[in-house]
């Protein structure tokens, strides 16, 4: 089994199409006058670090199943995303407890706020995701990397977080927790599989 | 017999190395848990005991790390604490090394967040740790060790449980980041006023990054510590070399490190993740000959926040006094209602004027302080960054605040009374804390500066008497009304000097007081609040949200050359509102007006011009417009609009909240003038975000458009029993119920809520929606209605309850 690697993100320009976006305003409308949305980027900005650890596992292709070296699984979407990968990257990733507590501030202030600075959160840590994905890319130069899956897209069961946690040591490593519901705390936190297709030269 | 309390003040103490790196090596897989492990595997778990006892450890922790009721059951947990105890013991025997050897219980974190940011409540940490102190205690250790916690609240938990469960003396290590900080967001100082405050024997650091990296927040620690500091860093960072996981700093590098660090001051020594034996062995060998530097009392008066210290004493503070029911109708009723919306944002609100610190105060008719203060206090610690002072007279309201505070508070007040004292004095001992002290007593106030003086030097004996360091005191002389008695403002100044000069203690002074009575009050307000920090005033508790008020403050620190490039100042004055931009805006638009140019009430809520929206009900109001028909001509209308935009894709989220809030502030305007206007009330409904779920962003977004369109709605909050909304259904006769959900996982707890709502409620109609829900599962789990968004939140509650 490889190395657990650890990875931090300093905080990044907030994207507030994107944060937009995720407070359920298209790309397509005019999101010019959402003062709220402004308010809260001025909170949050340069303030969210994000952190992220991640290890590297061979797959072992069974029948109708699949070792991910960190769990089984006969998952047919994530089997049929991961054709062809001969490893994966398994990763977790988190805004950490300053984001939670943007967030319960920007909720005392207003609804609207708290909608805001939630979706701040999403597009932060979804951009550290990508920062991270594009790290790894240039780790596997000579590789297709495929796109997230996380548990609970698809078939892949949720209860996998708890596999997940394990494999990656997220309490000590992160801060992260898992609830008996199976949600992450920090909320603003991602987990997800990377498979790693090896080139043909 | 030298006990560990001896041992931490007599010389270098060592510590152990690593155990879970080292069990890996051993055969214990990644993810595996090593108190489990090592029932299976006593063998190895002595030998390893052994080696570091052999290489020189004092104190060798014994196998617990993760042992706590969150993992483990009862018989479980007593079988780990005794065996991984009678292992450690067995090792200390085993072993000829000739230092002192004790054994320590190691009590790491339970792996969950507390609350509100996770499940675990404060007082279920505590009595969590208390079970495993408790087996340890039996077991026969020698001292506890609370390591690699990365949460400050979690921290005290852990020691409040050791201390109320034993006498044993307590080490505290926790781990930072690289920022320096806490996971959870506390600097070095915080954490240094809070768990001295608490009584920790010795405190630092421990896992995290290697002896270099550490050495910074070492280094903090030692400025402010007045107990020995720990380092016990990890063997740098883990890398793979050949399939093995190796740390990137090697044993010697490790002890030179640490021989640094002794010299800097660090008394209790050890390793973390990835040291071994070796480590130890090389690092008494390099350090044993340094002298260490003595256990110095700093005598800081300071507070602290979930965050940072605050000293007082240096620079003079502002204390908001705003989040307090005197004299406030609409505090009370928030209070009343359990409104913390509206009380957190009284919080922020100041903290974004500059106040340093928060008055809490909640007592009221018909509250209970005793449940009130402390919730207010964790709710407001969750939102702000500011440390609290606690304001209450009643002893078991202040002990259950001090219990949940995160950090070390102010304690408002303690008075020169025996009865006052007695009370006080032991809730700071036990849970650290700057108590301000008012210069009265049984006789009442003194009517001279002298005689507050007096009782200034009484409290002051008597609390140094008891233990508690003078640093820890404020003195209040005592803000009289000037208008009672011209003399009563000279004579609160000249304590103030007095006290100050005399004592060297810091001084706090509610400075509103001064102005009962009187017209204008911010002005004479004002100028004595400059006079009184000219007397030596450490803190002012005021209003941060009156201009005049902080302008005086502001220009006292500019003044006297506390405000580098007079930046203070200047940001406070940029901010200052244009008085003649302020009486064109008032002219150009009465609501007339603004009508007649088509941007009237309708238009300020449909565009979601919050502050707009307000203005001009007002003022519609005020002309003596009913208010009825303000309601259903434009409001209303106005929503409607909006609604209907947002239905058909032609408005989103964000602009129907927008129009919302702007109803909000006008219905605001409304309700203060027409109190209960049987017109706009509909049924009362109960909202809650299911057990189990956290996630309550769209939960909160159907309680704003309920309430717009007048349904009287209770909110649980989120991760709520089926119980409880149960409790709150039946209390309020609610013929309506709406659910949130966001996860499959929480699903269950929304049908059985369910479920008892139409067993024992019938009468009640159950609405659901949340991300994960479809209207064929809302069906399923024998919902009445599901509602995809808030809009159809709505015209399901009008559906459902005609």
């Amino acid at each position: 089994m490889s190395a657990l690697h650890e990875a931090a993100f300093p905080p990044a320009p907030i994207q507030r199409e994107e944060a937009l976006r995720y407070a359920m305003q298209p790309r397509s409308a005019d999101g010019s006058g959402i003062p709220q949305m402004d308010e809260c980027i001025r909170m949050a900005e340069g303030r969210i670090s994000c952190r992220a650890v991640w290890r590297e596992y061979p797959l072992i292709w069974g029948k109708n199943s699949l070792d991910l070296g960190f769990a089984k699984t006969d998952s047919k979407a994530l089997i049929r995303h991961l054709a062809g990968c001969d490893c994966i990257v398994l990763f977790a990733a988190t805004a950490g407890m300053e984001m939670e507590r943007l967030i319960l501030r920007a909720k005392a202030i207003s609804p609207l706020h708290g909608l805001c600075m939630h979706a701040i959160g999403a597009a932060i840590i979804e951009e550290a995701c990508d920062r991270l994905c594009r790290q790894l890319a240039e780790k596997y130069p000579n590789a297709v990397l495929r796109s997230r899956f996380s548990p609970g897209y698809g078939d892949l069961p949720l209860a996998m977080q708890k596999d997940v946690f394990a494999a990656l040591d997220c309490e000590k490593r992160l801060g992260l927790t898992l609830t008996d519901t199976l949600l992450m705390q920090p909320s603003k936190s991602v987990t997800a599989i990377v498979g790693i297709e090896t080139r043909q030269t | 017999m030298t006990d560990v309390r001896t041992l931490l003040r007599s010389g270098l103490v060592y510590l152990d190395g690593g155990m879970g790196t080292l069990l890996q090596k051993q055969g214990m897989k990644p993810g595996e848990a090593p108190e489990r492990w090592g029932l299976a595997h006593r063998e190895t778990i002595r030998a390893i005991h052994k080696a570091y006892f052999d290489a020189g450890s004092h104190i060798v922790m014994a196998n617990t790390f993760g042992v706590n009721p969150v993992r483990y059951n009862a018989d479980t947990m007593a079988i780990m604490v005794k065996t991984a105890v009678e292992d450690a013991q067995e090792a200390s025997k085993a072993s000829t090394a000739p230092q002192k050897k004790f054994i320590a219980l190691d009590l790491g974190p339970t792996g969950q967040l507390l609350k509100p940011f996770g499940p675990l409540g404060f007082e279920v940490a505590v009595s969590s740790f208390a079970q495993v102190v408790k087996l340890a205690v039996k077991a026969g250790v020698d001292c506890v060790a609370i390591e690699t916690m990365n949460d400050s609240q979690e921290t005290r938990a852990a020691l409040l449980a050791v201390k109320e469960n034993s006498d044993l003396p307590v080490l505290i290590c926790n781990a930072y980041g690289s920022d320096g900080k806490l996971m959870s967001g506390a600097t070095p100082e915080a954490m240094v006023a809070m768990l001295e405050g608490l009584g920790a024997d010795a405190i630092g650091v421990n896992c995290s990054y290697g002896p270099e990296t550490m050495a910074p927040v070492v280094a903090r620690y030692i400025a402010c510590a007045s107990v020995p500091v720990i380092c016990k860093p990890n063997a740098g960072l883990p890398s793979v070399v050949d399939g093995k996981t190796m740390y990137d700093v090697d044993t010697a590098s490790f002890a030179a490190s640490m021989r640094g660090i002794a010299e800097s001051g660090v008394r209790i020594l050890g390793g973390c993740c990835g040291t071994d034996p070796t480590y130890i062995e090389s690092l008494v060998q390099q350090t044993h000959d340094i002298t260490p530097s003595p256990i110095q009392a700093k005598h800081t008066m300071v507070i602290a926040s979930r965050s940072h210290a605050l000293v007082l004493g240096e620079k003079p503070v502002i204390i908001g006094e705003r989040i307090n029911p005197t004299g406030k109708k609409r505090f009370r009723q928030a209070l009343v209602e359990n409104d913390m919306g509206y009380i957190l944002a009284e919080g922020i609100a100041q903290e974004e004027r500059g106040a340093d610190a928060l008055d809490v105060n909640v007592g009221a008719p018909g509250i209970d302080e005793t449940a009130m203060l402390p919730r207010v206090t964790e709710e407001l610690q969750a939102v702000t960054d500011l440390p609290l002072q606690l304001d209450t007279a009643n002893p078991a309201a202040m002990e259950a605040a001090l219990r949940v505070y995160n950090g070390k508070a102010m304690i408002n007040s303690v008075n020169g009374s025996e009865a006052s004292m007695s009370a006080v004095f032991p809730l700071m001992k036990k849970y650290g804390g700057v108590a301000v002290a008012l210069t009265l007593d049984e006789a009442g106030i003194p009517a001279t500066a002298e005689g507050r003086l007096a009782i200034a030097e009484r409290i002051l004996a008597r609390a140094e008497a008891e233990g508690i360091d003078r640093r820890d005191l404020v003195f209040d002389p005592l803000t009289m009304t000037v208008s009672a008695d011209t003399q009563a403002a000279r004579i609160t100044l000249e304590a103030l000097r007095l006290i100050h000069e005399k004592t060297g203690c810091g001084t706090v002074l509610g400075v509103s007081n001064v102005s009962f009575g009187l017209p204008a009050r911010e002005v004479i307000g004002s100028a004595f609040l400059t006079m009184a920090l000219e007397h030596g005033l450490s803190a002012a508790i005021m209003n941060p949200k009156s201009d005049a008020m902080l302008g005086a403050f502001r220009s006292f620190l500019t003044l006297n050359g506390m405000d580098p490039n007079c930046g203070e100042y200047i940001s406070f004055a940029t901010n200052l509102p244009a008085p003649q931009a302020t009486a064109a805006q008032v002219q150009a638009s009465t609501p007339k007006e603004a009508a007649s140019q088509g941007k009237g009430l309708r238009y300020a809520v449909s565009k979601g011009l919050c502050a707009e929206a307000g203005r001009l009900a007002a003022a519609d109001l005020d002309a003596g417009r009913d208010p009825l028909a303000l309601v259903q001509e434009e409001i209303i209308p106005a929503l409607d609009d909006v609604g209907k935009g947002f239905e058909a894709k032609t408005l989103f989220l964000p602009q129907l909240m927008m129009s919302a809030e702007a109803a909000e502030a006008a219905f605001r305007e409304v309700k203060a003038r027409a109190a209960a206007n049987p017109a706009m009330q509909r049924c009362a409904v109960v909202l809650a975000t299911v057990k189990g779920d956290v996630h309550d962003i769209g939960k909160n977004i159907v309680k704003l458009l309920l309430e717009n369109y007048g349904y009287q709605v209770t909110d649980l909050g989120r991760d709520v029993s089926p119980e409880a909304v149960l409790d709150a259904v039946v209390r309020l006769h609610a013929p309506l119920c709406g659910l949130s959900a966001l996860m499959t996982t929480t699903v269950p707890a929304m049908r059985d809520t369910i479920e008892l709502i139409h067993r024992e409620a019938p009468w009640c109609k159950v609405m659901v929606g949340g991300a994960v829900l479809t209207e064929a599962y809302a069906q399923e789990i024998g919902a009445d209605a599901y509602a995809k968004d808030a809009m159809a939140a709505v015209r399901c509650a009008e559906a459902l309850t005609g």
